[in-house]
């Protein structure tokens, strides 16, 4: 189809009082030489059917709507192969500047060019389709709970499931439970685990594949593309034998949980009648009761000690939430066994997430169990074989101590994952400790050696990706992923944490997990398949392309891609998986030869944009001020300004950009020479609580806007021309302040001295 | 990381805090005790997570060691001795605003009734007496006794009357009274020797619970009195006597009425009684009075009016107990028999007296009779029955002003008040 380009400029909601449509309208017709161009009195849907009606009389193949935020837009009416670029004169012009002022209407007519410019640039992307058929079933790792659940629950929706478990069993923690918390109302009485019909159901599953003993040896390629090579385990160790290869097209790695080392004061491991509950656990399902290891006696009183088995922050810092559960399931095997027994529960913090209040309360009820917050001083024998646990600020007194015959640790939960980007440290570390060039290069990596030794050999998933053979992970060894917002996400396209892997979960929650997860894969196989971008770009048909002509293998793009969709080659070239891509442009942002782009998106269009902007000269006094803002919560939040009928500086001109990390810096001198005052950069929180929709995207801008500021001043400029600002969408309100304290701060500095060079 | 951690955790047993700290006290949970508390009404106590909010929000507990939290956690913990010798389980009126407020419907208020239940049994001497009398399947017994005391000083009138010399008659003006059956000589006898019993008995649990007050004050290292002893009790009584602690309920403020009105009238009838009793040897008085009297006779008006408040009290206390279960308590055995033995004695001396004018032969004295027993019943058992209240909490209200416990008590209130 030719192109054609067609405007069309909303005058209700205020904005036909406010502006000179007129002289709107001449900025695309005339400056432009736009071949269409109407007003339409609302974006509301039979204004839009108008617009649908012109679209097909005019042949237009692109349209820009100036009216309302493009988020405001009730439903899609637009034929799909038509080109639809929204303006949102009312929230960004309208709502937010005073009527009828010339900069009002110079920021109006800016927006214009800016759009119609990015619509000239913009080229239709095409869904990338490779050459070999993409593959829809399903790899899970893990064969406990939530293992087994996603398998059966992806294999009822008709998925081709691989279930690998490393155990000759299946059934993981759960197997070994005598009774289980309740799972349905009312929940108060105990259950029996359930795992031996989950186990059978999944083995008698036609569409299921159990493997066990066994565990990946390596998967190399992508979501759709998996090939998995296994190896035979034996007591859960890899032993090499291999044993069956097929490829998957997306991966749910539910590999669970292990416990935590207890604290070493308590005697674990020195008193014989200090154990862990998952011992106690053991110990009641083998014998049906609860006796003493040391002397084989029935056991009349428990201390149970909480909170990672310690109550103490620095030895586990965070809640395993299961261990209250385990803590109250295991008082009542106790009072079962003898209606005068007594169990003593030590907690830092006593939890039941989900439905176990009243699971709780029913163990609150028995006179013999005994609640109390404090802090655990020590375990000491006392004669006659029993135990003296002592403590400090509890309920019933600030130093008490309590006899009993039995001490149970709770174990911590930690997860049972392996930090790839770790791992990729460490095989770096070790050639470079051996192929150094100067000794104070080895001497710096066998240091880093030391402190990375704990991750030799952990490796899970075995994934052929340059950036390690595992999912990155967060603080504690957990996946990374945003857990609240974006549960099953990991920052490795179509591999999906389950489970306690990816946050300490009880084993209802987990089957809901697998679920959840299960979907998540099968959504990835499918929209893989259609050549779309999952999460957070779901359903965005474009990808990046690399002009490798002009590559220098310079790396920055294969290190910095938070999603390690690059991998090179001997020399150093990146390697594209493109399914494995979310389209973030972290990659065109860092690019210094700007080789990649995208059909919509790309370091030219957005830098013509800013092109397309009119600078005044420095003598009108009217700075102009870029801001660059993160479309996922930056952007929406100057939507809501907007809506709150915030005023701030007319002299800000905004591009919406899809992840600051995505933001060139050629943007910048690009700005600066066309005549800009100064530059804002608006993203997401980053560091150990980010809530960058890319993870890595806003960091590394933070990281960028510094080497930028540095430019600036060799260039003999003042470096707080560079803003960078972190900002959720709830914190709208702050978006006057950052605007207009900038465009103060630009007026004492003064006009950029490049202007009209 | 992991490694740093590792260190500081081997450093932490050996932190100065433990050293600090008082030597542990080795703690054995009581199970019969906590199923007693349980089964008397305060089997919620378990749901307390001590966040504190009772006694926060409780209008008498004072500023340092507020009540009832540590109460609640101490009765969890099944922690016998503490909640017996604990002087703030009388201090609380059971004004249930801790029971409405608790987020986790522990119910504070409710479990301190329980424990000075408890409290009473323990304390009481002889202390079987004190088990027997709150259980229900000793009614027949409890009562029984009375009745055979009654029966044999019947049995016994006449030899000893007639050995001592002593008249039926005080009046000759009377045509029609109750002395036929109980002459007065016989009645004052009587229920002199019930008091001292009664005396004695809760005499010794004063000094029971004195002991382990004093004790348990020796033990918290507290100085020595804030007050005289004297001017502890002066202080105390008045208060008692303005309803001041009652006056500050704010769930159920009605409850200032009913026991104000219970209070006087029971104290009217007392009084009315001892000095009808003394009146022979009384300086005061130094008259006999002719009986019966006469129905305008400012001793019979004053002994009618404190009846009809005794009623009136009564009724507003029932009241209270079915009206709104969310705010109040509906009480538990302990509770009732007082409410129910003061109810029946007010009420059938009524009767006796409505039987007295209408000249019904013989029913009145079988009227008469019932009210000596339930008035015997309720002297005899004072020291095991909640009526013991009217003691443990004069001393323990005695004792907080003695040792300084209430100094603080009202600063905070006021703030909570005016807010």
């Amino acid at each position: 189809m030719e192109e054609k380009i067609g405007v069309f400029i909303c005058t209700g909601y205020g904005i036909g009082e406010a502006i000179d449509i007129e002289a709107l309208s001449k900025v695309a017709t005339e400056e432009y030489s736009v071949p269409y161009c109407r007003t339409v009195r609302s974006c509301e849907k039979s204004d839009l059917n108008i617009i649908v009606e012109d679209i097909e009389k005019e042949e237009l193949s692109k349209v820009l709507i100036a009216g309302i935020s493009p988020r405001r837009y009730e439903e899609d009416v637009f034929p799909g192969d038509v080109i639809v670029e929204k303006l949102g004169l009312r929230e960004h012009v309208v709502w937010s500047q005073p009527p009828n002022e010339e900069d009002t209407q110079m920021l109006a007519e800016d927006y214009i060019r800016m759009y119609l410019t990015k619509l000239q640039k913009f080229e239709p992307p095409e869904p990338f389709q490779p050459e070999e058929t993409l593959n829809k079933s399903i790899l899970v790792v893990g064969g406990g709970v939530t293992g087994l659940t996603a398998a059966l629950e992806a294999a009822k929706t008709g998925y081709d499931v691989r279930l690998i478990d490393k155990s000759e069993k299946l059934g993981g923690w759960l197997s070994k439970q005598y009774r289980s918390i309740p799972s349905k109302p009312p929940f108060r009485d105990l259950e029996d685990n359930g795992i031996d019909a989950l186990i059978k159901e999944v083995d008698e599953h036609p569409l299921i594949k159990v493997y066990r003993s066994a565990a990946a040896a390596r998967i190399e390629g992508a979501p759709g593309l998996f090939d998995v090579s296994l190896k035979s385990t034996k007591n859960g160790k890899t032993e090499g034998e291999p044993l069956d290869t097929f490829r998957v097209g997306s991966i749910i790695q539910a590999t669970g949980w292990k416990p935590k080392e207890p604290r070493e004061n308590l005697s674990y491991g020195k008193i014989p009648d200090v154990i862990r509950n998952i011992e106690l656990e053991e110990m009641v399902k083998e014998n049906g009761k609860i006796v003493r290891p040391s002397d084989g006696k029935e056991v009349k009183s428990i201390a149970f000690i909480q909170c990672g088995g310690s109550i103490d922050k620095k030895h586990h810092s965070y809640c395993s939430s299961i261990c209250c559960l385990n803590a109250l399931k295991q008082a009542m095997y106790l009072r079962e066994q003898d209606d005068n027994a007594k169990a003593y529960i030590f907690y830092e913090f006593i939890r039941t997430p989900g439905f176990y209040e009243d699971f709780y309360r029913k163990a609150q009820e028995e006179p013999g169990i005994f609640f109390t917050k404090g802090e655990i001083t020590g375990v000491k024998n006392e004669n006659g074989g029993k135990l003296l646990v002592s403590a400090l600020n509890t309920m019933p007194g600030d130093n008490i101590e309590v006899e009993v015959d039995l001490v149970v640790l709770a174990a911590g939960m930690i997860p049972n994952s392996a930090d790839g980007e770790a791992i990729r440290a460490l095989e770096d570390a070790k050639i470079t400790a051996e192929k150094g060039e100067t000794d104070v290069q080895r001497d710096a990596a066998k240091e880093k050696i030391a402190k990375l030794e704990e991750h030799e050999g952990t490796e899970i998933l075995n994934l052929g990706y340059r950036q390690g053979p595992d999912l990155p992970t967060l603080e504690y060894g957990f996946p990374d992923s945003h857990f609240i917002c974006f549960p099953y996400e990991s920052r490795r396209t179509g591999i999906y944490p389950a489970g306690s892997v990816r946050q300490p979960m009880d084993s209802l929650s987990s089957k809901e997990d697998a679920a959840g997860a299960a979907l998540k894969a099968i959504q990835c196989v499918e929209m893989t398949d259609r050549g779309e971008a999952v999460h957070p770009r779901a359903g965005d048909k474009s990808y990046p392309d690399f002009f490798m002509q002009r590559c220098t293998q310079c790396k920055r793009c294969t290190e910095e891609c938070p999603f390690g969709v690059l991998n090179e080659d001997e020399k150093g070239t990146p390697l594209l998986s493109a399914t494995r891509c979310r389209r973030c442009g972290v990659c065109m942002g860092a690019c210094p030869e700007r080789i990649v782009s995208f059909k919509d998106f790309s370091v030219n269009m957005i830098a013509s944009m800013i092109k397309a902007v009119n600078v005044p000269d420095e003598f009108e006094e009217k700075p102009r001020i870029l801001a660059l803002l993160c479309e996922n919560d930056a952007f929406p939040a100057l939507d809501l300004a907007g809506q709150h009928g915030l005023q701030y500086s007319p002299f800000v001109r905004v591009i919406p950009v899809r992840c600051l990390g995505s933001v060139n810096s050629i943007w910048i001198s690009e700005a600066i020479s066309t005549g800009f005052d100064g530059i804002i950069l608006i993203g997401c929180k980053y560091g150990d609580d980010y809530q960058c929709h890319f993870c890595k995207g806003s960091e590394l801008a933070f990281a960028r806007g510094d080497n930028i500021r540095e430019k600036l001043e060799q260039m003999q400029m003042e470096n707080q021309r560079v803003e960078l600002h972190e900002l959720q969408i709830s914190d709208y309100e702050r978006i006057p302040e950052i605007f207009n304290s900038f465009a103060e701060m630009i007026e004492e500095i003064g006009m950029n001295p490049f202007k009209g060079m | 990381m992991q490694d740093t951690v590792g260190e500081k955790t081997k450093e932490s047993p050996e932190a100065p805090v433990v050293e600090e700290k008082e030597i542990a006290v080795r703690i054995e949970p009581d199970l019969e005790f906590i199923r007693a508390l349980s089964m008397q009404g305060g089997d919620l106590f378990k749901k307390c997570m001590q966040c504190g909010t009772c006694s926060a929000t409780c209008s008498l507990s004072p500023d340092s060691k507020p009540f009832p939290s540590k109460e609640m956690a101490w009765a969890a913990w099944g922690m016998k001795e503490k909640l017996l010798r604990d002087p703030d389980v009388w201090l609380c009126f059971h004004c249930n605003d801790c029971s409405t407020k608790c987020p986790r419907g522990a119910r504070p208020g409710d479990v301190l009734s329980a424990v000075r239940q408890e409290s009473v049994i323990n304390h009481s001497f002889p202390r079987f007496l004190g088990r027997m009398v709150n259980k229900p399947q000793f009614i027949p017994l409890l009562l029984g006794i009375p009745v055979l005391l009654l029966g044999l000083a019947l049995f016994l009138r006449d030899p000893i009357g007639e050995k001592l010399n002593l008249s039926n008659f005080t009046g000759d003006r009377i045509i029609f009274n109750y002395s036929n059956m109980f002459p007065h000589w016989l009645i004052n006898g009587f229920f002199l020797i019930i008091s001292m019993i009664a005396l004695i008995a809760i005499l010794i649990g004063i000094k029971r619970f004195w002991r382990e007050l004093r004790a348990m004050s020796g033990s918290n290292g507290r100085a020595g009195p804030a007050k005289s002893l004297i001017s502890s009790a002066l202080v105390s009584l008045k208060n008692i006597l303005i309803h001041k602690n009652f006056d500050k309920c704010t769930t159920v403020h009605s409850r200032y009425i009913s026991h104000m009105f219970v209070f006087f009238g029971f104290m009217a009838l007392s009084m009315v009684t001892l000095w009808v009793i003394s009146s022979g040897f009384n300086p005061l008085i130094k008259t006999d009075f002719v009986y019966p009297f006469g129905f305008w006779s400012p001793w019979k008006v004053l002994a009618n009016l404190g009846g009809l408040a005794l009623l009136g009290g009564l009724a507003l206390m029932i009241r209270d107990r079915f009206r709104d279960n969310e705010h109040t308590s509906t009480g538990s055995y302990f509770d009732w028999t007082l409410i129910s033995t003061l109810l029946i004695v007010t009420i059938t001396g009524f009767i006796t007296e409505i039987l007295h004018y209408v000249r019904l032969e013989p029913h009145r004295h079988l009227v008469y009779f019932a009210h000596l027993v339930f008035i015997c019943a309720l002297i005899l058992y004072l020291p095991y029955s909640k009526f013991a209240h009217l003691v443990y909490r004069t001393v323990a209200m005695i004792y907080a002003e003695y040792s300084g416990r209430n100094v603080a008590s009202l600063r905070s209130k006021e703030i909570q008040y005016s807010g």
